[in-house]
């Protein structure tokens, strides 16, 4: 029998609200420890407990961490999904289920295997308490799912007393839970075709959620102030900077706190409070959703027009309105990008890793001052709530933040004349002063209203215009200075395909599959908004172009169209925006009916 | 020309202590209608922070949208200010005060910048206790889109048309009150020798103070039976009591009468004097404030001056527990714990 | 035409004048200098359109009565232009071939030029003025036995002061007294000066003389005053503009001796003194004990002031002289004691200046006309004055409010290496007009008048705030003492009385001190009640004629 090693999609069904989560965690983490890449899904209600939710783990050797079709091994425990969830195994795949009770017979499938674990039954003889028999259930599993998968043990029996570290006494309790599991599975099955080996496959990869490494991005980038108004999926953002800040930025003499969280009313607040911050030269962000930025709306055309920086984290879910609250996608490109009424385009930095969430948004601050202007960071609901395998956080001691033009006392002194929005060096970056500078010399009113070079009021329409061509010469400076983007082949073919953000894992397998199937294409990354030169490039250097994203409306299709001027007729849509990651084969198929076979 | 003053000024002007004349203190020719309470009360910023010896540029100035929001391009020249958006300026002034608590905030904003389409970002401020002076240049009226009522316009007053405000006006005074905040006070425009040690002492305190100035809408709101007018506040008013703001360096001269005054000592150490008092009121019990607002309402009196004070206001920051040194001025190396720190870090995630 | 109407010679008093003016504008309250009046009036004479036809004419009927005018300048030339109109006969008598007395005399070319002398001269001579050139009256009584109602004394101060020390008799030949020198030079009987010239004196006659010693041939001109350089009587831009012709003023020298060799001048000794100052302000010359000085000279100027001189008016006429020989006037009507008999400029009392001889000529002519026309001489019309609001719309005013905070501008002088080989090219080129134009900018405009109706004003402080120079105050009433020290700023100058309205609505009253207000009308535009207003303020002075 041929044993298929370290290449599946493992899922479980829960229920919300039964502590399913950590002991699903507990498992891909293992996975991970064995050396094998892993690619864990948590997709979950809006809700707080007694709804399904599911964890879908992939493993695969080779390194493929985008969601794949298909679910070999199922482990379901929620009867409200139940009957959902036998149908979504794939044909000869294995469902893993509580045997304490009969299944019904319009539960039973001829072309899938039933593995049953009386669960249920093994926790009550066990366990007396009942938070306990409910908690322990989810270990048990886990013990059962290990053996049949012929997992190192002690892997993962190191794990629970690494996590327990300080509550020694739960310690064999869980133990003995995960033996129940193994145990049982011992006695009663063979091992399973599905195998767990041991290979060195993640070097010194981390596991981390990207909202954590955003989080750190900002303690590393040199946040001092953080408004926050809690919304699904960007909350994490804001507590695990609460988290590393209380580890990382306490004065050691006072042990008082070297940043400030507010959370604030609304999202109004939070990003008045940024800005308020930002004028007074601190550095600061805030994080939010789609509906938070269309909150956020009014306050970002001031920071734009009043060029204020703001870091701006938008972890996007699937909208309209309140849309998908827990679930993934990246349809806030144009109303982030356009963001506010009136002539207004924002910079844009498209992570796709938590690596990149960490050095995309310590960038960011650099980018803010630089530029003074709004920064967004475009993460969403898959790479800031799930734990992605990342290259490990890297910080160069030797980095200086670019604080852009602040004039500090002294350069007020020697300066003839100060002008706010005065042109100096010829990029449309002016110099700005903070409060509390300089006595007599350097004060001006910011403002939302139009004004001149000065910063006096003006309705004056010639004067109105060289400002707002002035902001407009910005543009081109950010070019030059946003990350450009990244290609995995380039010239080489008519064919080309372009993504952004966590569309990265599905797109880069995608293209394989293509190859495997004599499909050529070349491929780019586009990793911020506005696109430099060799964005315009490589768009024009193809015939035609896949733009793949996961949106109803191909919106990055139509920035650039709007802003490369490029014929719509040579970018092809490639879309997902069922609230899920888009997968490989989703592209593959898109992709390759288009496209004839060449031999 | 009102949008052209003259650069000259009084050569005998005198100096404060720290050498700045009033001048240094004055901002732009204000553009608001002639007459305008709001010019006032810019005026009455300007005789106050010179007096107090701030310099200029320890002030930062930040407002909303309208009338009472353009003010602030009109006094304090040397300052920073920022005109935010309509209704927001807690949170502007909230994010600010977080970069730097070494500045003293003066939010400017009108009624309906307070009362409606910025109410919850007002109570918020006061929920925090935000260290700040917050003035409400109330004129009961939208004085920048030709006179609309606001929400603090009292029911039966008069619209310059005639019609009759249908609803009760929203109190500032006894809202703040309610939501607890540390300082609220109630002046008039008109009313400069109340108004100047009432900002003072609310630029003194050391958390939220509500200084909400009655200041007459001449173009939309002057008319008979408005209860905003000159004429009608000049009819209604009463004074809690006479202020008197002596700052920690000087010593009180005046003499007060016994039992008919009493004082307040702030943080910093100034202290605020009242005298002339209504026999059934503290300034610092709260359960009085109330009763005196109810009662001067019930009786249709317009209650100015110091209303309530509590002397235990604890700084913002200092409840958030942050450092001393301003958030703004923290650089690289006492931010960024290094590559170090981040292994540990990227460990603790393996 | 208003710049001709009360001055009578703006375009010779625009170049000339001694600017008692300039001291009293307020300009010089809120900063350092103040409006350049004098020069602009002469900026207004040079760039005037035709105004030959707009002058009044003498009527062609005379009213049969007839005036002897005796001396040809500035106060018997006003006198002319008032009654020229009214029908009068008059007759000028002057000893000079023309007429403009010691304007023409003592004022040299480089400052003021002959044309212009001659313009503003003659359109008064061109009253019909009987002139009689040439003719040194040498008796009062002759004038007074002949047919005149009136006779009209304007002959100025037309003695030098001598210095009588060891030396001046032996040297005479080049010793000049200054304003004989003057007079001499502007008839063009002299035209040389030694090289080396010495000028005794610290008054604007020295300046003329030395500057015009520069002219002369005079390369090595010195100015010697006896007191400190402060005391000097010149007026600072003389004194300014002589030291920029390369002339030394050397003080604290009193001369004490003309050195004489072989009957000729060889220069003169001076002694060196230190000035002290009494309690009142006296000075004293003490001498220094330092070794005396000399200072070669070939010639030397003596310009250490004037006296009235009356020689020729006998003194039996009923004509009544006081001390130093000055006539016993009526200092109202100008009116000697002989009351046919009237006195003006120069010669009313003692040396004064230009303008105020024209003055003098208003007054006087009024003087003239009542008496010939039998009414009481004290009975004097009172100055023209009206009051006229200034307001067009919300920041708009009839007058120019915007106060510029420019500079006093300086007029531009003729390059030096020209002017010092022509006693007869202009020295001062005047403003150009756009200068004039910004310097005129400069004026408080004392003219328009802030007025308040205290039944108006709703005390909303509006004006308060706004005033730029903080001299508007609400408050309590009290005695002036204590009203000074209570308001926004000090009002210290007592001379400028305090505006306080009626007692307002809330019992206070508002007190305005004008010392520095800058009339920018700020205060009546944020008025919301027009409480305030700009007024626009005219005063003329009488004259015996309406002449506008």
């Amino acid at each position: 029998m041929n044993h298929i090693v370290n290449d599946m999609v493992v899922r479980f069904a829960n229920v919300n609200g039964t502590g399913s989560a950590s002991a699903n965690n507990l498992f891909a983490k293992a996975v991970f420890r064995m050396g094998i890449p892993v690619s864990p899904k948590n997709i979950f209600p809006s809700n707080i407990q007694g709804l399904p939710t599911w964890f879908e783990i992939r493993i695969n050797d080779k390194g493929y961490l985008g969601r794949r079709d298909g679910i070999d091994l199922l482990v379901a425990v929620n009867p409200q999904s139940f009957d959902k969830d036998v149908k979504s195994v794939r044909s000869g795949g294995y469902l893993v289920y509580d045997s304490t009770k009969k299944l019904h017979a319009e539960q039973i499938r001829e072309d899938i295997n039933y593995i049953g674990i009386p669960m249920m039954r093994l926790c009550m003889e066990h366990y007396q308490n009942p938070r306990q028999q409910q908690l322990f259930k989810n270990i048990v599993y886990v013990g059962a799912l290990a053996t049949l998968l012929d997992m190192e043990i002690e892997v993962i029996e190191n794990m629970i007393k690494e996590q327990f570290k300080n509550k020694q006494k739960l310690i064999p309790s869980n133990i003995q839970a995960l033996e129940l599991g193994i145990n049982y599975v011992k006695e009663h099955y063979e091992l399973l075709p599905y195998r767990l080996e041991r290979r060195d496959m993640v070097g010194d990869h981390i596991l981390i959620e990207g909202n954590a490494a955003t989080a750190l991005g900002c303690v590393y980038g040199g946040a001092t102030v953080a408004a926050w108004y809690p919304i699904t999926p960007s909350t994490s953002v804001a507590l695990s900077f609460d988290k590393f800040a209380h580890q990382l930025r306490m004065d050691s003499d006072t042990n008082k706190k070297k940043f400030a969280i507010v959370q604030a009313e609304d999202e109004l607040a939070a990003i008045g409070m940024v800005i308020g911050a930002s004028w007074n030269g601190a550095r600061a962000f805030t994080s939010t959703s789609g509906p938070g930025v269309s909150l956020m709306n009014e306050f970002i055309g001031l920071a734009y027009y009043a060029e204020i920086p703001v870091v701006l984290i938008n972890v996007q879910r699937g909208g309209p309105s309140t849309g998908m609250p827990t679930r993934t996608q990246q349809a806030d490109v144009l109303s982030s990008a356009y963001a506010s009424h009136g002539d207004t385009k924002h910079v844009l930095l498209f992570p796709s890793t938590p690596a990149e969430c960490f050095e995309l948004t310590a960038d960011a601050f650099d980018l803010a001052d630089r530029l003074q202007t709004p920064i967004i960071v475009m993460s969403d609901l898959d790479l800031g709530m799930n734990v992605h395998m990342s290259p490990p956080l890297k910080w160069d001691d030797n980095r200086k933040y670019d604080l852009g033009k602040v004039l500090n006392r002294q350069e007020l002194d020697e300066l003839e004349h100060f002008g706010r929005y005065r042109d100096v060096d010829n990029d449309g970056i002016g110099y700005r002063t903070v409060p509390g500078t300089h006595p007599k010399k350097g004060s001006f009113f910011t403002r939302g209203t139009s004004r001149d070079e000065d910063a006096k009021y003006t309705e004056d329409g010639d004067t109105y215009v060289r400002v707002v061509n002035r902001i407009l010469k910005k543009w081109d400076t950010a070019k030059d200075l946003v990350p450009g983007p990244e290609f995995s082949s380039k010239n080489d073919h008519p064919n080309g395909i372009i993504y952004f953000g966590t569309t990265n894992y599905a797109a880069m397998e995608a293209v394989e599959l293509l190859e495997a199937k004599g499909i050529k294409v070349d491929a780019m990354r586009i990793k911020a908004f506005p696109f430099n030169q060799e964005v315009e490039d490589f768009i024009n250097q193809h015939e035609r172009l896949f733009v793949i994203e996961q949106n109803r409306d191909a919106q990055m299709r139509a920035v650039f169209m709007n802003e490369l001027d490029t014929n719509p007729q040579k970018l092809v849509p490639i879309l997902n925006y069922d609230g899920m990651p888009i997968t490989a084969n989703n592209i593959f198929n898109q992709i390759s009916q288009l496209i004839p076979v060449s031999v | 020309m009102s949008y052209i003053r003259p650069v000259f000024r009084h050569p005998e002007l005198a100096k404060n202590a720290i050498g700045y004349s009033r001048k240094d203190y004055e901002g732009a020719i204000s553009t608001l209608c002639a007459g305008c309470g709001h010019d006032s009360i810019s005026g009455a910023i300007v005789q106050a922070c010179y007096e107090m010896s701030i310099e200029p540029h320890k002030i930062a100035k930040v407002s909303g949208i309208g009338c009472s929001s353009k003010t602030p391009t009109y006094f304090l020249g040397n300052s920073h200010g920022f005109n935010s958006v309509h209704g927001r300026m807690p949170s502007v002034t909230t994010g600010a005060y977080m970069a730097n608590r070494d500045l003293k905030y003066i939010g400017i904003s009108g009624d309906g910048d307070t009362a409606s389409i910025g109410m919850g970002q007002f109570v918020h401020a006061i929920r925090r206790n935000l260290n700040m002076m917050y003035i409400v240049m109330n004129n009961g009226c939208y004085g920048l889109t030709k006179g609309q009522e606001s929400a603090t316009a009292d029911k039966g007053s008069l619209t310059k048309s005639g019609s009759e405000t249908k609803y009760p006006g929203i109190d500032l005074v006894g809202l703040a009150l309610e939501l607890n905040a540390t300082f609220v006070a109630r002046s008039f425009s008109g009313d400069k020798t109340q108004l100047i040690p009432l900002i003072k002492a609310a630029m003194s305190h050391p958390g939220f103070a509500l200084l909400d100035v009655l200041s007459p809408c001449v173009t939309f709101n002057n008319n008979k039976g408005s209860t905003k007018s000159y004429t009608y506040i000049r009819d209604y008013i009463e004074a809690t009591g006479t202020v008197d703001f002596v700052p920690k360096e000087e010593e009180i001269t005046v003499e007060y009468e016994e039992g008919k005054s009493t004082s307040v000592q702030l943080h910093d150490g100034s202290t605020i004097k009242l005298s002339k008092l209504n026999p059934n009121w503290n300034p610092t019990d709260k359960l009085s404030a109330f009763n005196r607002v109810q009662e001067a309402k019930m009786k249709g009196e317009v209650l100015t001056g110091l209303i309530y004070i509590d002397p235990e206001s604890q700084d913002l920051h200092d409840v958030m527990g942050t450092v001393q040194t301003p958030l703004n001025t923290l650089r690289e190396d006492q931010l960024n714990p290094g590559m170090e720190a981040l292994e540990r870090i990227n460990q603790s995630f393996r | 035409m208003i710049n001709w109407e009360s001055n009578v010679f703006p375009g010779i008093l625009g170049r000339t004048c001694d600017r008692p003016c300039e001291p009293a504008c307020r300009r010089g309250r809120v900063e350092e200098k103040p409006v350049a009046i004098c020069r602009l009036k002469r900026v207004a004479a040079d760039n005037k359109g035709e105004v030959k036809s707009l002058m009044p004419r003498a009527p062609k009927e005379k009213n049969g009565k007839k005036i002897a005018l005796i001396g040809g300048g500035p106060a018997s030339l006003t006198v002319a232009r008032d009654l020229a109109p009214l029908g009068y006969e008059l007759h000028l008598f002057d000893e000079w071939h023309k007429g403009g007395g010691m304007m023409r005399t003592q004022i040299p070319a480089f400052r003021l030029p002959e044309e212009v002398l001659d313009e503003e001269v003659n359109y008064v001579l061109d009253m019909g003025v009987i002139t009689h050139f040439n003719h040194y009256v040498s008796s009062m009584k002759e004038v007074l036995d002949q047919d005149y109602d009136a006779i009209f004394v304007g002959t100025g101060a037309p003695r030098g002061r001598d210095l009588k020390i060891t030396g001046r008799e032996e040297a005479a030949k080049n010793i000049h007294i200054g304003i004989e020198f003057l007079a001499n030079v502007a008839f063009e009987h002299r035209d040389k000066i030694g090289r080396k010239v010495i000028i005794l004196g610290g008054g604007n006659t020295a300046m003329d003389c030395c500057r015009t010693s520069r002219r002369l041939g005079g390369d090595d001109v010195k100015v010697v005053v006896r007191s400190p350089f402060k005391d000097m009587k010149a007026s600072p831009w003389e004194i300014e503009d002589a030291m920029a012709e390369d002339i030394p003023i050397l003080n604290n020298m009193p001369p004490k001796e003309f050195v004489v060799e072989d009957g000729k001048l060889k220069g003169v000794i001076f002694g060196k003194v230190r000035a002290e100052y009494d309690e009142n302000g006296r000075r004293k010359l003490i001498p220094t004990g330092e070794p005396d000085e000399f200072i070669e000279a070939d010639d030397v100027i003596i310009a250490i002031g004037q006296d009235n001189a009356f020689p020729w008016i006998e003194r039996d006429l009923g004509i009544e002289f006081g001390k130093w020989d000055i006539p016993v006037l009526n200092e109202t009507t100008f009116q000697s004691t002989n009351p046919k008999v009237f006195f003006g400029g120069d010669a009313a009392f003692g040396p004064e200046n230009i303008i105020t001889a024209a003055a003098h000529g208003h007054q006087a002519a009024i003087s003239i006309h009542h008496f010939c026309q039998g009414l009481d001489l004290m009975d004097r019309p009172a100055p023209g004055a009206n009051l006229v609001r200034q307001k067009m719309g919300i920041h708009e005013w009839m007058y120019d409010n915007d106060i510029a905070a420019d500079l006093r501008y300086k007029v531009p002088h003729e390059d030096k290496v020209i002017t010092l080989t022509n006693r007869k090219i202009e020295v001062e080129l005047g403003f150009s007009v756009s200068t004039a134009f910004k310097e005129a900018q400069r004026c408080l405009n004392c003219d328009v008048q802030t007025v308040f109706t205290d039944s108006l004003c709703i005390e909303c402080d509006a004006c308060v705030d706004i005033c730029p120079t903080s001299c508007i105050t609400f408050t309590m009433n009290g005695e002036e003492e204590d009203l000074r020290q209570r308001l926004n700023a000090p009002a210290s100058n007592l001379t400028q009385d305090l505006y306080v309205s009626d007692t307002l609505p809330t019992k206070r009253v508002m007190i305005k001190d004008e010392d520095v207000c800058l009339h920018c009308g700020l205060c009546a535009e944020r008025c919301p009640t027009a409480a305030w207003d700009m007024q626009k303020y005219l005063y003329n002075v009488t004259k015996a004629s309406k002449i506008l």
